[in-house]
C-alpha cells in the first residue's frame, strides 16, 4: 500500500474522530432541568399531528390542552403548574418511539401521556414500560394492546375497539327475523384499532347468522377506494361497514355513493363523529352510524365542567377525541393528587399502583381497569339524521330514533 | 366467481386509470428519448400540480380545472430551466447515474416543500359533483373520472399532434432519434432538448390537475406513482411514446381487473412483475423501443 | 499495492511488498494507524461522553446509518451500479429477524445470521435481473425493489403482521433501557469495524482491481477478460448480507417493525447521499459522510422536531453533492489541499479511469 492511500484515510479517520469528540462534548449541555422540586410539572406528549391520524390527533391535543388549562386555572396539580411538552411524530412509530425517548431520557419530564392510535400506542408504551413511567393513553383501542404484557399501561375510555358496537349488534340481531339483514359488506383499514371496529361487529353478526359477503382490507395509505367501492356495490349487503380512522372512511363513502349504492345500513367507525365530516362527502350523510365513547350531554359531574371550558377555550363543544384526551388527563391527576408527587423514579410505580387499584370519576363516567390496564363499559352509536349526528343506541341514552332502513343517502 | 356487472364496471375503471398512466407515462418517455434521463421527479411534479389545484379551490375557491392556466405554463418553464440549468450541466460520461440522483433529490425537494407547506395531512378537493356518476350499461361511471379521463386523452392527443404535424415536434423527434445528424442539418438540439423538457413536465401539470379530482393526496403519494409509471415505460420499451401508452392501458386495466380477486394492495405488483419479467425475458421492451439495454 | 496493472496481468502478485511509489511511508503509516486509532477510541468512548439515554440511542442510528452506508458502497463505490434501494434490503434483513424470532423460535443471534444467509440467497436472484441492465435501468429495479417489498409486507398481513407492524422481542429482556442501549451500540460499532475490514481487503485484492475496472468502463472490462457479472453479483451479494445484517440488528434494538419505515425510500437515498457525500471511493467515505449526514438529521430531529424540513435538506443536499462535488467531500477537500501543496500532488491520486485504461491497453497490446 502506498503512502497515499494511508493519507487519504488518516484525513477522513481525523474527521471522523473529531466529529464523534464534538457530539459527545456538546451533547453534554442539555441536561433536564424540570425534574421535582417546585417547577412546573412537565408533561411529555408524541402526537401525530401530520400525517394519517392528524385529524384525531389535532383533537386529542386540543384534549390536553384544555385539560392543562382547566387544571391551571384551579390552581394546577400539588401546588404546581403544569406544563405539556407536545412533540409531532407525523403518524409514525419509529419517531413516536424517537420522541418518548428523548422526552424521558433527555428532557427528563415528569409524566407522559399516550399518543393517538393503536399503531403508535404499543411502541411508545414500550419505552414507557422500560423507563418504568406510568403511560395512561387516549387511543390504544386494540385488544392486541392489552395482550403485550404491559404493566403500566390504562386506556382513558369506556371500552376497547372490539366492544364498540355491542349495542348495534345486539339491536340488529334483535329484529323481526323477516326485518333483519341478511348480508354484510366489510372494509378495514389495515390498523389494529379500525379493524377491531369492525371484525368485534363482524363475529357478532356472523354468529347471528348475518352472511359476509365482502371482507376488503387496505393499508392506511390507500388514496383510490373505487374498486373497494366496486366490490362492495357489486355484493349488494344489506350492510355496510367500514373500519376507518377518518380520510379513508371519507373516500370510501364518497365512492360508494359515485357508485349509487344504497345499503339498509352503513356504520362507519370514528370518520362520521368528525366536524368536519358532513362536508367532506357532501352533506350526504343520511343514516350513516358510528359508535362513541363521549356525549356531550353525559351526566357526570366533571363532564359540564369540561364541555363549558373548553366551548370557551376552542369555540365549539369537544368530540370524542378531545374527551379521551381529557380523560386522560383526568386519570393521571388524581393518580398525582392521590399519592401526592409527580416526578420520574419510584413515584411512577406509586401512581401506576393507584390507577390499578382505585375508581376514577371522568367525562366518560367511571372508569376501572382490570390487571391489564383494559377498561370495561361500551360504546354508544349515533346515528346522521337531518344533517346531525344524534345517539340512537343504547335506549336509555337515544336522543333520536334509530332508523332502519336507513333512507337514501 | 365476479358477476359481469362486476366485471364491465372494473374494465371502465380500468381504462378510466389507464389514460391518466398513459399520459404520464408520456412525459417520462420524452425525457428519456431526449437525454436518457429517468426523471424521478416526474411524479413529484404531478403531486405539486395537484396541490397547487387543491389550493386555488380551497382558498380561492375557483375550480381546480383552473389552475391549470397557471401550472401548465409554469411547468413548462420550470421543465426548460431544469433541463438548461441543472440536467445539462452534468458530465456526460455519469449522466444517466447522476440525473436520476438528481431528479431524485429535487422529488424528495419538492416532497419536503410540500409537507412543510400544507402537512402531511391527507387533502381532498370537495366538488359539489364530487359523488355523481352516469349509468353505462348497467356500470356507473364517476364525473369526476371521466373528466379526469377527458383530460389526459385531450391532452394525448394535443401531444401526438404536436409531434407529428407541427415544425417543432419534427425538430423534437430528429433530436430524439438522431441528435448529431439534427445538429447537421441546423436543429438547435440544446434548445429542442429544454423545450421537450418542459413538454414533459407540463403533461404532470396537466396529469396532477385530473388527478386531484378523484383522489387523495398527501406528500409523499408520488412514490406510489412513480413505481408503475416507471414499470410502464420500461415495459413500453424506453424511449416510446406509443410504446408506453399501450403498455399504460393495458396495466392499468390488468391492475383494475387483478383488484377483484386479489383485492387493492396486491394488485399493485402487477407493475413490477411485469417490470422484472421485461428486464429478464425482453430488456428492450414488448413495443419496440431499443434503449434499455444499454442504459 | 505497485500498480493496477500489475496486478491485472500478474494475479498471483498480490499482496504485494511497498513499491517504490511509497516514498515516505513510515510516518504516512504510523500517522494513518494513530488516526484509526483515535477513531476507534473516539467510537468506542461515546457511550461513556452521552449524557443521557437519547443522545445514546441517537448515537446508535448514526452508527445505523454507517454501516448501511458502508455497505451500500461495496456496491456503489467499488462498481459505480448506484442502488437506491438498498433500503429494500435493510428491510428484508430486519423483517427476517424479527420472524424468525417470532414464528420460528430462534434466538435472536441465530435469528440474525440465518436472516443476513437468507437476504443474501435471495440477493442472488435480485442481483440476477438487476444487473443483467446497466444505468438507468438498474435504478429503476432498485426502486422497485423497495416499492415491491413495501406492497408485499403490507399486504401479507397473516405473516408479516401487516401495517399494524411487527413486533420484535428484546434480545435481552432483563436490561433497562439505557443498559439496551450500550449494549447494541457495541454490537452496531462491532458490526461497523466488519464492513469496514471487509471492504478494505477486498479494495486490496484482485477481485476489488476487477470490480473497479467494472466501474471504469465495463465494456472493455468484459472484453479483458473479467468476468463482469460474476464479479458484480458476488459484490451485490455481499453488500446486501451487510445491509441484512445492520437491518436485522435493527429490528432487535428497535422492537417494532412496519412496512412503511422499513421499506421507505428515503433509507435507500439516505446511504446514496452518505456514501457521496464521504466519497464512494475512500474506505471511511461513508462513515464520514453518515457522521454528518446522521448526526445532523438526528440534531434537527432534536431541535426542531419532525418538520418536513428535513426532505428538503436532504433533497438540497444530494442535488449539491451530485451538482458540485459528484466524488464526494474528501477528495474534494485533498484537492483543495493539494493545490496549496504542488509537491504532493503526483503522489495524491488514485488510479484514474484514463489511467487504467491506459496501462491495460498496454499489458494487452492495445486491443480491447
Amino acid at each position: 500500500m502506498t503512502g497515499t492511500t494511508f493519507r487519504r484515510t488518516r484525513g477522513a479517520v481525523a474527521l471522523g474522530a473529531a466529529i464523534i469528540l464534538t457530539l459527545g462534548a456538546c451533547g453534554g449541555g442539555d441536561d433536564g432541568e424540570s425534574s421535582g422540586g417546585d417547577g412546573p410539572i412537565v408533561v411529555g406528549i408524541s402526537l401525530p399531528l401530520t400525517g394519517d391520524f392528524s385529524e384525531p390527533g389535532k383533537g386529542v391535543q386540543q384534549g390536553y390542552e384544555a385539560w392543562a388549562k382547566i387544571v391551571n386555572d384551579s390552581g394546577g396539580l400539588l401546588g404546581r403548574q403544569v406544563e405539556l411538552k407536545i412533540l409531532d411524530d407525523q403518524s409514525n412509530a419509529d419517531r413516536v418511539v424517537a420522541d418518548y425517548e428523548q422526552l424521558i431520557g433527555s428532557d427528563k419530564v415528569d409524566l407522559v401521556f399516550g399518543p393517538f392510535s393503536t399503531r403508535l400506542v404499543v411502541p411508545s408504551a414500550r419505552v414507557a414500560e422500560e423507563y418504568g413511567m406510568l403511560f395512561v393513553e387516549p387511543a390504544g383501542a386494540a385488544n392486541e394492546v392489552f395482550q403485550q404484557g404491559f404493566k403500566n399501561l390504562f386506556y382513558a375510555a369506556p371500552a376497547v375497539a372490539n366492544d364498540h358496537y355491542n349495542y348495534l349488534a345486539e339491536h340488529i340481531l334483535a329484529l323481526p327475523a323477516d326485518q333483519r339483514p341478511k348480508t354484510a359488506a366489510y372494509a378495514a383499514m389495515d390498523d389494529p384499532f379500525a379493524q377491531g371496529t369492525a371484525y368485534g361487529l363482524k363475529a357478532k353478526l356472523e354468529a347471528g347468522g348475518v352472511r359476509t359477503v365482502a371482507n376488503e382490507v387496505y393499508p392506511p395509505n390507500t388514496t383510490d377506494f373505487s374498486s373497494i367501492a366496486a366490490k362492495i356495490a357489486d355484493s349488494r349487503a344489506d350492510v355496510v361497514v367500514g373500519g376507518s380512522q377518518y380520510q379513508d372512511g371519507v373516500n370510501l363513502i364518497v365512492a360508494l355513493q359515485q357508485l349509487n349504492y344504497q345499503p339498509k345500513l352503513a356504520a362507519f367507525s370514528t370518520a362520521p363523529t368528525n366536524p368536519e365530516f358532513a362536508s367532506a362527502i357532501g352533506n350526504k350523510t343520511e343514516g350513516i352510524l358510528s359508535p362513541t365513547g363521549y356525549s356531550q350531554d353525559a351526566p357526570y359531574p366533571s363532564n359540564k365542567e369540561f364541555v363549558e371550558k373548553y366551548t370557551a377555550q376552542f369555540g365549539s363543544p369537544p368530540e370524542e377525541d378531545q374527551a379521551n384526551a381529557y380523560t386522560t388527563g383526568q386519570v393521571v391527576a388524581a393518580a398525582v393528587t392521590a399519592v401526592g408527587c409527580a416526578e420520574q423514579g419510584e413515584c411512577q410505580q406509586k401512581l401506576v399502583d393507584w390507577v390499578r387499584a382505585n375508581k376514577v370519576d371522568t367525562v366518560v363516567g367511571p372508569l376501572t381497569w382490570d390487571e391489564t390496564g383494559k377498561p370495561k363499559g361500551a360504546h354508544m352509536i349515533q346515528q346522521w339524521s337531518g344533517g346531525e349526528i344524534k345517539i340512537v343506541l343504547p335506549a336509555d341514552a337515544k336522543e333520536a330514533e334509530f332508523l332502519y332502513p336507513k333512507p337514501a343517502w | 366467481m365476479p358477476s359481469g356487472a362486476l366485471l364491465f364496471q372494473s374494465v371502465i375503471l380500468g381504462l378510466l386509470l389507464g389514460g391518466l398512466y398513459a399520459l404520464l407515462a408520456a412525459g417520462l418517455t420524452l425525457y428519456f428519448g431526449i437525454m436518457r434521463v429517468v426523471m424521478i421527479a416526474h411524479s413529484a411534479f404531478l403531486i405539486l400540480a395537484a396541490y397547487l389545484a387543491w389550493f386555488t379551490h380551497e382558498r380561492l375557491g375557483i375550480d381546480p380545472l383552473l389552475s391549470m392556466v397557471v401550472t401548465v405554463p409554469l411547468f413548462f418553464a420550470a421543465g426548460v430551466l431544469m433541463q438548461r440549468g441543472l440536467l445539462s450541466r452534468l458530465r456526460p460520461m455519469t449522466l444517466t447515474m447522476m440525473s436520476v440522483l438528481l431528479t431524485f433529490a429535487i422529488a424528495v425537494l419538492i416532497e419536503g416543500l410540500l409537507g412543510y407547506a400544507f402537512t402531511g395531512t391527507q387533502r381532498r378537493i370537495q366538488l359539489g359533483y364530487g359523488s355523481a356518476s352516469i349509468g353505462l350499461f348497467g356500470a356507473r361511471i364517476a364525473v369526476v373520472k371521466l373528466i379526469a379521463f377527458g383530460l389526459a386523452a385531450v391532452a394525448l392527443l394535443a401531444l401526438y399532434l404536436l409531434m407529428k404535424k407541427t415544425k417543432f415536434g419534427w425538430a423534437l423527434r430528429a433530436t430524439i432519434q438522431q441528435p448529431d445528424a439534427a445538429r447537421l442539418v441546423g436543429i438547435d438540439t440544446e434548445k429542442i432538448a429544454g423545450y421537450g423538457f418542459g413538454l414533459g413536465l407540463a403533461t404532470a401539470a396537466i396529469g396532477g390537475t385530473a388527478l386531484s379530482l378523484d383522489t387523495t393526496i398527501y406528500p409523499s403519494l408520488h412514490w406510489h406513482w412513480i413505481g408503475p409509471l416507471m414499470a410502464i415505460i420500461v415495459v413500453g420499451g424506453l424511449g416510446s411514446v406509443p410504446g408506453a401508452a399501450a403498455a399504460a392501458l393495458l396495466l392499468g386495466l390488468m391492475q383494475s381487473l387483478l383488484q377483484i380477486p386479489m383485492g387493492t394492495t396486491w394488485a399493485q405488483t402487477i407493475f413490477y412483475l411485469a417490470l422484472f419479467a421485461t428486464l429478464a425475458f425482453r430488456p428492450q421492451g414488448f413495443f419496440g423501443g431499443r434503449l434499455a439495454q444499454r442504459f | 499495492m505497485p500498480s493496477a496493472s500489475d496486478t491485472v496481468t500478474a494475479p498471483g502478485a498480490a499482496p504485494a511488498p511497498p513499491g517504490p511509489a511509497a516514498g515516505r511511508p513510515r510516518l504516512g503509516r504510523v500517522l494513518t494507524i494513530a488516526a484509526v486509532v483515535a477513531l476507534a477510541a473516539a467510537v468506542l468512548a461515546f457511550p461513556g461522553l452521552a449524557p443521557n439515554p437519547y443522545i445514546l440511542s441517537a448515537g446508535i442510528v448514526v452508527l445505523n446509518y454507517a454501516v448501511l452506508s458502508t455497505s451500500w458502497n461495496f456496491v456503489g463505490g467499488f462498481t459505480g451500479y448506484i442502488s437506491l434501494g438498498h433500503g429494500a434490503l435493510a428491510g428484508l434483513g430486519g423483517y427476517g429477524t424479527g420472524l424468525l424470532v417470532t414464528k420460528a423460535g430462534l434466538p435472536s443471534l441465530a435469528a440474525l445470521v440465518l436472516a443476513m444467509l437468507l437476504v443474501a440467497l435471495i440477493a442472488v436472484p435480485i442481483g440476477f435481473a438487476a444487473l443483467r441492465v446497466r444505468g438507468a435501468s438498474f435504478v429503476i429495479v432498485s426502486i422497485a425493489l423497495v416499492l415491491i417489498m413495501l406492497l408485499v409486507f403490507q399486504s401479507w398481513a397473516s405473516v408479516t403482521g401487516g401495517s399494524r407492524g411487527l413486533v420484535v422481542p428484546r434480545p435481552f429482556p432483563d436490561l433497562l433501557r439505557p443498559e439496551h442501549h450500550r449494549v447494541f451500540y457495541y454490537l452496531y460499532a462491532g458490526l461497523l469495524a466488519l464492513a469496514l475490514g471487509v471492504w478494505w481487503l477486498i479494495d486490496r485484492s484482485r477481485f476489488g482491481l476487477g470490480l473497479k475496472a467494472i466501474r471504469e468502463d465495463e465494456d472493455k472490462a468484459e472484453a479483458l477478460g473479467t468476468p463482469t457479472f460474476a464479479y458484480k453479483l458476488v459484490v451485490f451479494v455481499v453488500s446486501a448480507a451487510f445491509t441484512a445484517l445492520s437491518g436485522g440488528l435493527y429490528a432487535l434494538w428497535f422492537g417494532d417493525l412496519d412496512p412503511v419505515f422499513q421499506f421507505s425510500i428515503l433509507t435507500g437515498s439516505y446511504m446514496v447521499l452518505m456514501a457521496l457525500l464521504g466519497g464512494v471511493r475512500n474506505l471511511f467515505g461513508p462513515l464520514v459522510g453518515a457522521l454528518v449526514v446522521g448526526t445532523a438529521l438526528e440534531f434537527f430531529k432534536g431541535s426542531f422536531g419532525n418538520t418536513p424540513l428535513h426532505l428538503v435538506a436532504t433533497g438540497v443536499l444530494l442535488g449539491l453533492v451530485v451538482m458540485f462535488m459528484p466524488d464526494g467531500v474528501l477528495p474534494a477537500l485533498r484537492n483543495l489541499f493539494a493545490r496549496f501543496d504542488r509537491t504532493r500532488q503526483s503522489s495524491i491520486r488514485e488510479v484514474s479511469a484514463a489511467e487504467l485504461r491506459d496501462q491495460r491497453l498496454q499489458s494487452t497490446g492495445g486491443k480491447a
